[in-house]
Protein backbone atom coordinates (compact mmCIF):
# COMPACT_ATOMS: atom_id res chain seq x y z
CA UNK A 1 0.00 0.00 0.00
CA UNK A 2 1.25 3.39 -0.87
CA UNK A 3 1.93 5.87 1.89
CA UNK A 4 -0.65 8.46 2.73
CA UNK A 5 1.02 11.28 0.87
CA UNK A 6 1.00 9.28 -2.32
CA UNK A 7 -2.58 8.31 -1.73
CA UNK A 8 -3.41 11.96 -1.39
CA UNK A 9 -1.60 12.83 -4.58
CA UNK A 10 -3.41 10.09 -6.40
CA UNK A 11 -6.70 11.26 -5.01
CA UNK A 12 -6.00 14.76 -6.32
CA UNK A 13 -5.23 13.35 -9.75
CA UNK A 14 -8.41 11.34 -9.65
CA UNK A 15 -10.32 14.48 -8.82
CA UNK A 16 -8.86 16.12 -11.93
CA UNK A 17 -9.87 13.08 -13.96
CA UNK A 18 -13.38 13.31 -12.60
CA UNK A 19 -13.55 16.94 -13.64
CA UNK A 20 -12.75 15.89 -17.17
CA UNK A 21 -15.19 13.00 -17.04
CA UNK A 22 -17.93 15.39 -15.93
CA UNK A 23 -17.21 17.70 -18.82
CA UNK A 24 -17.19 14.88 -21.26
CA UNK A 25 -20.54 13.69 -19.97
CA UNK A 26 -22.10 17.15 -20.14
CA UNK A 27 -20.78 17.74 -23.60
CA UNK A 28 -21.74 14.44 -25.14
CA UNK A 29 -24.94 13.56 -23.41
CA UNK A 30 -26.85 16.82 -23.15
CA UNK A 31 -30.33 17.23 -24.52
CA UNK A 32 -29.65 19.65 -27.41
CA UNK A 33 -31.81 22.32 -25.85
CA UNK A 34 -31.55 25.63 -27.78
CA UNK A 35 -30.80 28.61 -25.56
CA UNK A 36 -32.29 31.28 -27.79
CA UNK A 37 -34.22 31.67 -31.00
CA UNK A 38 -30.99 31.94 -32.98
CA UNK A 39 -29.67 28.57 -31.92
CA UNK A 40 -30.08 25.78 -34.37
CA UNK A 41 -29.49 22.12 -34.04
CA UNK A 42 -27.50 21.11 -37.10
CA UNK A 43 -28.99 18.33 -39.14
CA UNK A 44 -26.55 15.52 -39.37
CA UNK A 45 -26.48 13.00 -42.11
CA UNK A 46 -27.05 9.52 -40.78
CA UNK A 47 -23.56 8.34 -41.70
CA UNK A 48 -21.87 11.21 -39.86
CA UNK A 49 -20.75 10.35 -36.35
CA UNK A 50 -23.01 12.03 -33.89
CA UNK A 51 -21.41 14.80 -31.84
CA UNK A 52 -24.02 14.57 -29.17
CA UNK A 53 -25.52 11.32 -28.07
CA UNK A 54 -28.47 12.56 -26.09
CA UNK A 55 -29.83 10.70 -23.15
CA UNK A 56 -33.44 10.86 -22.00
CA UNK A 57 -33.79 13.86 -19.65
CA UNK A 58 -34.32 11.85 -16.49
CA UNK A 59 -31.37 9.58 -17.18
CA UNK A 60 -29.21 12.59 -18.00
CA UNK A 61 -30.27 14.27 -14.78
CA UNK A 62 -29.56 11.16 -12.76
CA UNK A 63 -26.13 10.90 -14.33
CA UNK A 64 -25.33 14.48 -13.43
CA UNK A 65 -26.43 13.93 -9.86
CA UNK A 66 -24.25 10.86 -9.64
CA UNK A 67 -21.21 12.62 -11.03
CA UNK A 68 -21.73 15.56 -8.69
CA UNK A 69 -22.00 13.20 -5.75
CA UNK A 70 -18.81 11.46 -6.80
CA UNK A 71 -17.04 14.80 -6.95
CA UNK A 72 -18.12 15.66 -3.44
CA UNK A 73 -17.16 12.22 -2.21
CA UNK A 74 -13.71 12.50 -3.72
CA UNK A 75 -13.23 15.90 -2.15
CA UNK A 76 -14.31 14.51 1.21
CA UNK A 77 -11.89 11.66 0.77
CA UNK A 78 -9.10 14.14 0.11
CA UNK A 79 -9.98 16.08 3.23
CA UNK A 80 -10.03 12.90 5.24
CA UNK A 81 -6.63 11.94 3.93
CA UNK A 82 -5.31 15.39 4.78
CA UNK A 83 -6.52 15.10 8.34
CA UNK A 84 -4.76 11.76 8.59
CA UNK A 85 -1.40 12.88 7.33
CA UNK A 86 1.25 11.37 9.57
CA UNK A 87 2.74 13.51 12.25
CA UNK A 88 0.83 16.72 11.67
CA UNK A 89 1.38 17.66 15.27
CA UNK A 90 5.10 16.94 15.37
CA UNK A 91 7.62 19.58 14.58
CA UNK A 92 10.92 18.69 13.02
CA UNK A 93 12.78 19.13 16.30
CA UNK A 94 10.39 16.81 18.10
CA UNK A 95 10.81 14.25 15.39
CA UNK A 96 14.57 14.35 15.67
CA UNK A 97 14.36 13.98 19.42
CA UNK A 98 12.00 11.06 19.03
CA UNK A 99 14.31 9.37 16.57
CA UNK A 100 17.24 9.73 18.92
CA UNK A 101 15.24 8.37 21.84
CA UNK A 102 14.10 5.42 19.80
CA UNK A 103 17.66 4.75 18.76
CA UNK A 104 18.72 4.53 22.39
CA UNK A 105 15.82 2.30 23.27
CA UNK A 106 16.61 0.06 20.33
CA UNK A 107 20.17 -0.36 21.57
CA UNK A 108 18.96 -1.31 25.03
CA UNK A 109 16.41 -3.71 23.63
CA UNK A 110 19.00 -5.31 21.38
CA UNK A 111 21.34 -5.83 24.32
CA UNK A 112 18.54 -7.42 26.30
CA UNK A 113 17.69 -9.63 23.39
CA UNK A 114 21.26 -10.83 22.99
CA UNK A 115 21.39 -11.54 26.68
CA UNK A 116 18.22 -13.58 26.42
CA UNK A 117 19.56 -15.48 23.44
CA UNK A 118 22.71 -16.27 25.36
CA UNK A 119 20.72 -17.49 28.30
CA UNK A 120 18.62 -19.58 25.99
CA UNK A 121 21.67 -21.22 24.54
CA UNK A 122 23.02 -21.99 27.97
CA UNK A 123 19.78 -23.58 29.04
CA UNK A 124 19.60 -25.46 25.80
CA UNK A 125 23.07 -26.87 26.31
CA UNK A 126 22.20 -27.87 29.85
CA UNK A 127 19.00 -29.52 28.75
CA UNK A 128 20.81 -31.36 26.03
CA UNK A 129 23.33 -32.65 28.49
CA UNK A 130 20.66 -33.87 30.84
CA UNK A 131 18.69 -35.56 28.12
CA UNK A 132 21.75 -37.26 26.76
CA UNK A 133 22.68 -38.31 30.24
CA UNK A 134 19.28 -39.92 30.69
CA UNK A 135 19.60 -41.77 27.44
CA UNK A 136 22.96 -43.21 28.40
CA UNK A 137 21.75 -44.95 31.51
CA UNK B 1 21.63 -5.65 -53.97
CA UNK B 2 24.10 -7.37 -51.74
CA UNK B 3 26.58 -4.52 -51.79
CA UNK B 4 23.82 -2.07 -50.89
CA UNK B 5 22.87 -4.17 -47.93
CA UNK B 6 26.48 -4.27 -46.86
CA UNK B 7 26.90 -0.51 -46.95
CA UNK B 8 23.69 -0.09 -44.97
CA UNK B 9 25.05 -2.48 -42.44
CA UNK B 10 28.29 -0.56 -42.15
CA UNK B 11 26.56 2.75 -41.54
CA UNK B 12 24.46 1.13 -38.83
CA UNK B 13 27.45 -0.08 -36.91
CA UNK B 14 27.57 0.63 -33.25
CA UNK B 15 29.68 3.76 -32.61
CA UNK B 16 33.25 3.33 -31.44
CA UNK B 17 33.89 3.54 -27.74
CA UNK B 18 35.33 6.89 -26.58
CA UNK B 19 39.01 7.20 -27.27
CA UNK B 20 40.05 7.13 -23.65
CA UNK B 21 39.45 3.38 -23.32
CA UNK B 22 43.02 3.01 -24.57
CA UNK B 23 44.28 4.63 -21.38
CA UNK B 24 43.12 1.70 -19.28
CA UNK B 25 46.16 -0.51 -19.75
CA UNK B 26 47.28 -2.76 -16.89
CA UNK B 27 50.44 -0.70 -16.56
CA UNK B 28 48.51 2.56 -16.30
CA UNK B 29 46.06 1.03 -13.86
CA UNK B 30 48.81 -0.10 -11.53
CA UNK B 31 50.55 3.28 -11.80
CA UNK B 32 47.30 4.96 -10.87
CA UNK B 33 46.84 2.64 -7.93
CA UNK B 34 50.32 3.46 -6.65
CA UNK B 35 49.71 7.18 -6.99
CA UNK B 36 46.44 6.84 -5.19
CA UNK B 37 48.06 4.88 -2.41
CA UNK B 38 50.81 7.48 -2.07
CA UNK B 39 48.30 10.26 -1.94
CA UNK B 40 46.30 8.40 0.70
CA UNK B 41 49.41 7.83 2.79
CA UNK B 42 50.53 11.43 2.49
CA UNK B 43 47.25 12.74 3.75
CA UNK B 44 46.63 10.07 6.28
CA UNK B 45 43.46 8.92 4.61
CA UNK B 46 42.02 5.47 4.18
CA UNK B 47 42.53 4.05 0.70
CA UNK B 48 38.86 3.89 -0.03
CA UNK B 49 38.10 7.40 1.11
CA UNK B 50 40.29 8.94 -1.59
CA UNK B 51 37.93 9.98 -4.32
CA UNK B 52 40.23 12.02 -6.50
CA UNK B 53 43.98 12.27 -6.73
CA UNK B 54 44.99 15.79 -7.80
CA UNK B 55 47.82 16.57 -10.24
CA UNK B 56 47.83 13.29 -12.08
CA UNK B 57 50.13 12.95 -15.07
CA UNK B 58 48.31 13.70 -18.26
CA UNK B 59 48.16 10.17 -19.57
CA UNK B 60 46.47 8.98 -16.40
CA UNK B 61 43.83 11.68 -16.28
CA UNK B 62 41.17 9.41 -17.72
CA UNK B 63 41.57 6.86 -14.98
CA UNK B 64 39.59 8.81 -12.48
CA UNK B 65 36.21 10.38 -12.83
CA UNK B 66 36.06 14.11 -13.60
CA UNK B 67 35.56 16.59 -10.76
CA UNK B 68 32.17 17.83 -9.71
CA UNK B 69 30.90 20.67 -11.83
CA UNK B 70 31.93 23.94 -10.21
CA UNK B 71 28.57 25.63 -10.47
CA UNK B 72 26.86 22.47 -9.15
CA UNK B 73 24.86 22.17 -12.34
CA UNK B 74 25.07 20.04 -15.44
CA UNK B 75 22.89 18.85 -18.25
CA UNK B 76 21.95 15.29 -18.97
CA UNK B 77 19.96 14.53 -22.12
CA UNK B 78 19.32 18.27 -22.34
CA UNK B 79 17.74 18.18 -18.91
CA UNK B 80 19.32 20.57 -16.42
CA UNK B 81 20.33 18.85 -13.22
CA UNK B 82 22.00 20.11 -10.07
CA UNK B 83 24.01 18.44 -7.35
CA UNK B 84 21.57 19.37 -4.70
CA UNK B 85 18.31 17.62 -5.32
CA UNK B 86 15.91 20.28 -4.31
CA UNK B 87 12.25 20.76 -4.79
CA UNK B 88 11.76 23.42 -7.40
CA UNK B 89 10.10 26.55 -6.14
CA UNK B 90 6.65 27.29 -7.42
CA UNK B 91 7.86 30.72 -8.46
CA UNK B 92 10.80 29.22 -10.33
CA UNK B 93 8.39 27.06 -12.27
CA UNK B 94 6.32 30.10 -13.13
CA UNK B 95 3.32 29.21 -11.03
CA UNK B 96 1.49 31.55 -8.75
CA UNK B 97 1.86 30.62 -5.10
CA UNK B 98 -1.43 30.44 -3.27
CA UNK B 99 -0.38 29.45 0.22
CA UNK B 100 1.46 32.06 2.28
CA UNK B 101 5.21 31.58 1.88
CA UNK B 102 5.69 31.46 5.64
CA UNK B 103 4.77 27.82 5.38
CA UNK B 104 8.00 27.28 3.57
CA UNK B 105 10.17 28.61 6.34
CA UNK B 106 12.50 25.97 7.59
CA UNK B 107 11.26 26.64 11.06
CA UNK B 108 12.14 23.56 13.02
CA UNK B 109 9.48 24.08 15.62
CA UNK B 110 6.77 24.81 13.13
CA UNK B 111 3.79 22.54 13.24
CA UNK B 112 2.33 21.19 10.09
CA UNK B 113 -1.25 21.73 11.01
CA UNK B 114 -1.24 24.90 8.92
CA UNK B 115 -0.22 22.91 5.93
CA UNK B 116 -3.16 20.58 6.33
CA UNK B 117 -5.39 23.61 6.62
CA UNK B 118 -4.00 25.04 3.39
CA UNK B 119 -4.49 21.74 1.64
CA UNK B 120 -8.08 21.60 2.72
CA UNK B 121 -8.64 25.13 1.52
CA UNK B 122 -7.22 24.24 -1.86
CA UNK B 123 -9.35 21.11 -2.08
CA UNK B 124 -12.47 23.14 -1.42
CA UNK B 125 -11.37 25.81 -3.88
CA UNK B 126 -10.94 23.14 -6.51
CA UNK B 127 -14.55 22.08 -6.20
CA UNK B 128 -15.77 25.65 -6.21
CA UNK B 129 -13.67 26.52 -9.23
CA UNK B 130 -14.95 23.54 -11.09
CA UNK B 131 -18.48 24.60 -10.35
CA UNK B 132 -17.65 28.06 -11.62
CA UNK B 133 -16.06 26.59 -14.70
CA UNK B 134 -19.13 24.56 -15.55
CA UNK B 135 -21.26 27.65 -15.04
CA UNK B 136 -18.97 29.77 -17.20
CA UNK B 137 -18.97 27.24 -19.98
CA UNK B 138 -22.74 27.43 -19.97
CA UNK B 139 -22.88 31.20 -20.20
CA UNK B 140 -19.66 32.47 -21.68
CA UNK B 141 -17.33 29.74 -22.93
CA UNK B 142 -14.64 32.25 -23.91
CA UNK B 143 -13.90 32.89 -20.24
CA UNK B 144 -13.54 29.20 -19.58
CA UNK B 145 -9.88 29.03 -20.39
CA UNK B 146 -8.95 31.40 -17.63
CA UNK B 147 -10.86 29.30 -15.16
CA UNK B 148 -9.09 26.18 -16.37
CA UNK B 149 -5.82 28.00 -15.68
CA UNK B 150 -7.02 28.72 -12.16
CA UNK B 151 -7.81 25.08 -11.59
CA UNK B 152 -4.41 24.12 -12.94
CA UNK B 153 -2.73 26.53 -10.55
CA UNK B 154 -4.72 25.09 -7.69
CA UNK B 155 -3.72 21.54 -8.56
CA UNK B 156 -0.07 22.45 -8.93
CA UNK B 157 -0.09 24.22 -5.59
CA UNK B 158 -1.74 21.23 -4.01
CA UNK B 159 0.95 18.91 -5.28
CA UNK B 160 3.65 21.33 -4.33
CA UNK B 161 2.55 21.55 -0.73
CA UNK B 162 2.35 17.79 -0.61
CA UNK B 163 5.87 17.44 -1.94
CA UNK B 164 7.14 19.93 0.60
CA UNK B 165 5.65 17.65 3.19
CA UNK B 166 7.61 14.63 1.98
CA UNK B 167 10.73 15.03 4.17
CA UNK B 168 8.53 15.38 7.21
CA UNK B 169 6.66 12.27 6.26
CA UNK B 170 9.89 10.37 5.66
CA UNK B 171 11.01 11.17 9.19
CA UNK B 172 7.63 10.15 10.48
CA UNK B 173 7.91 6.85 8.67
CA UNK B 174 11.36 6.27 10.10
CA UNK B 175 9.96 6.79 13.56
CA UNK B 176 7.23 4.29 12.85
CA UNK B 177 9.69 1.72 11.54
CA UNK B 178 11.91 2.12 14.56
CA UNK B 179 8.97 1.77 16.88
CA UNK B 180 7.93 -1.43 15.10
CA UNK B 181 11.43 -2.77 15.36
CA UNK B 182 11.57 -1.94 19.03
CA UNK B 183 8.28 -3.70 19.65
CA UNK B 184 9.41 -6.73 17.70
CA UNK B 185 12.67 -6.92 19.63
CA UNK B 186 10.94 -6.64 22.96
CA UNK B 187 8.41 -9.27 21.98
CA UNK B 188 11.19 -11.59 20.89
CA UNK B 189 13.09 -11.06 24.11
CA UNK B 190 9.98 -11.73 26.14
CA UNK B 191 9.24 -14.90 24.17
CA UNK B 192 12.77 -16.17 24.64
CA UNK B 193 12.65 -15.41 28.34
CA UNK B 194 9.37 -17.29 28.66
CA UNK B 195 10.75 -20.38 26.96
CA UNK B 196 13.95 -20.21 28.98
CA UNK B 197 11.97 -20.04 32.20
CA UNK B 198 9.89 -23.00 31.16
CA UNK B 199 12.95 -25.01 30.27
CA UNK B 200 14.59 -24.08 33.57
CA UNK B 201 11.56 -25.20 35.51
CA UNK B 202 11.57 -28.45 33.60
CA UNK B 203 15.21 -28.95 34.42
CA UNK B 204 14.61 -28.25 38.06
CA UNK B 205 11.78 -30.74 38.00
CA UNK B 206 14.04 -33.35 36.49
CA UNK B 207 16.78 -32.57 38.97
CA UNK B 208 14.51 -32.98 41.98
CA UNK B 209 13.21 -36.26 40.63
CA UNK B 210 16.62 -37.69 40.18
CA UNK B 211 17.60 -37.25 43.78
CA UNK B 212 16.52 -40.81 44.68
CA UNK B 213 18.88 -42.08 42.02
CA UNK B 214 21.73 -40.35 43.87
CA UNK B 215 23.65 -37.94 41.66
CA UNK B 216 22.50 -39.58 38.48
CA UNK B 217 22.76 -36.41 36.59
CA UNK B 218 26.27 -35.66 37.64
CA UNK B 219 27.44 -39.10 36.76
CA UNK B 220 25.72 -38.96 33.45
CA UNK B 221 27.39 -35.69 32.68
CA UNK B 222 30.77 -37.08 33.48
CA UNK B 223 30.18 -39.84 31.03
CA UNK B 224 29.11 -37.24 28.56
CA UNK B 225 32.25 -35.26 28.97
CA UNK B 226 34.37 -38.36 28.72
CA UNK B 227 33.22 -38.71 25.17
CA UNK B 228 31.36 -41.64 23.73
CA UNK B 229 29.50 -43.48 26.39
CA UNK B 230 30.68 -47.00 25.63
CA UNK B 231 28.12 -48.79 27.64
CA UNK B 232 30.24 -49.26 30.72
CA UNK B 233 27.17 -48.58 32.78
CA UNK B 234 25.42 -51.61 31.39
CA UNK B 235 26.40 -53.83 34.20
CA UNK B 236 25.14 -51.61 36.97
CA UNK B 237 22.01 -53.57 37.46
CA UNK B 238 18.32 -53.41 36.93
CA UNK B 239 17.55 -50.61 39.35
CA UNK B 240 18.94 -48.13 36.83
CA UNK B 241 16.39 -49.26 34.32
CA UNK B 242 13.67 -48.65 36.84
CA UNK B 243 14.93 -45.15 37.59
CA UNK B 244 15.22 -44.46 33.90
CA UNK B 245 11.67 -45.52 33.27
CA UNK B 246 10.41 -43.28 36.04
CA UNK B 247 12.48 -40.38 34.75
CA UNK B 248 11.06 -40.73 31.29
CA UNK B 249 7.51 -40.80 32.60
CA UNK B 250 8.15 -37.64 34.62
CA UNK B 251 9.81 -36.01 31.67
CA UNK B 252 6.83 -36.78 29.50
CA UNK B 253 4.60 -35.18 32.09
CA UNK B 254 6.78 -32.11 32.16
CA UNK B 255 6.86 -31.59 28.45
CA UNK B 256 3.34 -32.56 27.54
Amino acid sequence: MADRLTQLQEAADELANQFIACFYYLERRHDLEPFGPNDKIPDLKPEQPKEVDSLPPDVFQAGMVELARDLILKEQQIEYLISNLPGLDNSEREQEQLIRDLEEELKVAEAQRLEAVKEKQEVLAKLNQVLRGIRRH
Amino acid sequence: MDSQDDSARVTALFPDPPQFWKAFTPANLSRFETLKQEYADQHGLGRNTVVRVPNLPEDLLYLQSPPEPEDQKWRLFSEPLSLKDELQDLEAAGIQRLAPPTLLDANKDGKHGDRAFELKKIAKSLLLNFLELVGLMGHNPSLGEQKVQDIKTLFLNFHHILNEYRPHQAREQLIELMQDQLDAKRAETAAIRAVVDKAKRALEGLGSMEIPGGGEEGEAMKVDEAGEGDGKKDGEGMEKVEVEKETWIRADEQFS
